[in-house]
C-alpha cells in the first residue's frame, strides 16, 4: 500500500509522464494514462468530452500543427484529494492549420495551468485545462475574434 | 485546544483562501489584502496591455499590482461576485481553486469600452499559504477570449 508521500510522488511522477507524451505528439501514450471513461475539459475551447475522442483529437491537432512543440513544466503540486496541479508553458512554431488560426510560421509560447484528477487505481480519471486563448491568438497573428481565419489570411497576403 | 490546532495545513490553507473569496465576494478589498502577506507575489497570466512602446503585465505584489486590478475591476464591474467551484490543497500550503466571477460592466475596464453587458467566467486561481496561514503568492488564469466575447468586445489587443 503507497503512503501519503508515495502518492504526491506518484502524482508528480504521472504529471512529467502526461506531459512528455503531449511534447511528443503521441496521444495513444497519454491515454495509457488514463482510465477507459476519463474526462477531458479544456476552458478556453468549451470543450467537455472523453480522453479517447475530445483529449486524442485536441493532442493530435496541438502535435500536428506545432511539430517541434516544447512542454516546460514550471510548478506542480499534488492535493490531499488526488488532484495533481501543473503549470506549464508551451512553445513551439505554427506549421498548419490550429484551431481555425491559418498556418503564419509564427512562434508561440502559452502560459498553461492543468488539473490532473488521479483515481484511486494511479490512472488520471479527469483532465482540466486553463489558459488565455486570447494570448494565443495574439501570437498567431489573429487581430479579431469574429475573423479569427480571416484576419490571419490578410495579414498573410500583406506579408 | 483551537480549531486551528487541529486542522492540517491543508485545511487551514484552504480556510484562507476560503476567506480572501469571502472578502472578495463582499468586495472589500482591503480584507482581501489582509489574507495576504505584505510582501505577496502576484501574477494575472492573461492581463497584458500591448502599447507601442511595450507590454505591461499583471506581475508585481499583491499590495500594488494586485490591489490596483482588483480596486479598478470593482469599479467597472460594481456588482463583481464569485462562486468557488472547487478547491485543492496539499500539506506544503499550495491551493488550487476553480472560481466563476461574473459581473455587470458599468465603466470602461482597460481596453474593454462599457457597453453595460454581464460575464460569468472560470478562473483557476493558484495560491501558496505561508506557516501562519497568510498567502504569500497568487497566480490566476482565465481565458480573455470568452470574457471579451461576452462583453462584445472583439478585438485581440
Amino acid at each position: 500500500m503507497l503512503s501519503e508521500n508515495d502518492d504526491l510522488d506518484f502524482g508528480r511522477a504521472l504529471v512529467h509522464k502526461f506531459f512528455e507524451y503531449v511534447q511528443a505528439g503521441d496521444p495513444d501514450a497519454i491515454l495509457g494514462l488514463t482510465s477507459a471513461e476519463a474526462t477531458i475539459t479544456l476552458v478556453p475551447l468549451g470543450i467537455r468530452g472523453l480522453m479517447a475522442n475530445e483529449g486524442v483529437a485536441y493532442f493530435a491537432s496541438l502535435a500536428s500543427a506545432f511539430p517541434d512543440l516544447i512542454v516546460r513544466i514550471r510548478r506542480v503540486f499534488t492535493a490531499t484529494d488526488g488532484t495533481a496541479v501543473a503549470e506549464v508553458t508551451i512553445d513551439g512554431t505554427q506549421a498548419g492549420e490550429f484551431l481555425g488560426v491559418v498556418n503564419q510560421e509564427k512562434h508561440f509560447d502559452l502560459d498553461q495551468a492543468w488539473l490532473l484528477k488521479i483515481g484511486p487505481d494511479q490512472q488520471i480519471v479527469a483532465v482540466t485545462g486553463y489558459w488565455d486563448q486570447n494570448q494565443l491568438y495574439r501570437r498567431l497573428g489573429v487581430k479579431r475574434l469574429d475573423r479569427i481565419t480571416i484576419t490571419a489570411l490578410e495579414q498573410s497576403a500583406t506579408v | 485546544m483551537t480549531t486551528t490546532a487541529v486542522m492540517s495545513r491543508a485545511e487551514r490553507a484552504t480556510r484562507t483562501v476560503t476567506e480572501f473569496f469571502d472578502a472578495y465576494r463582499a468586495r472589500e478589498v482591503e480584507r482581501m489584502v489582509e489574507c495576504c502577506t505584505p510582501n505577496a507575489d502576484f501574477r494575472y497570466v492573461p492581463f497584458e496591455v500591448w502599447t507601442r512602446q511595450r507590454v505591461i503585465h499583471g506581475d508585481g505584489k499583491v499590495c500594488t499590482v494586485g490591489k490596483a486590478i482588483w480596486v479598478s475591476l470593482i469599479d467597472s464591474f460594481p456588482d463583481l461576485t464569485n462562486e468557488v467551484l472547487s478547491i485543492h490543497s496539499d500539506e506544503d500550503g499550495n491551493v488550487a481553486a476553480e472560481v466563476t466571477i461574473g459581473g455587470t460592466q458599468s465603466k470602461d475596464f482597460g481596453v474593454i469600452a462599457c457597453g453595460g453587458g454581464h460575464y460569468d467566467l472560470p478562473h483557476l486561481f493558484l495560491f501558496h499559504v505561508d506557516s501562519d496561514d497568510l498567502i504569500d503568492d497568487i497566480v490566476c488564469y482565465w481565458d480573455n477570449v470568452d470574457w471579451k466575447t461576452q462583453l462584445d468586445w472583439l478585438e485581440v489587443d
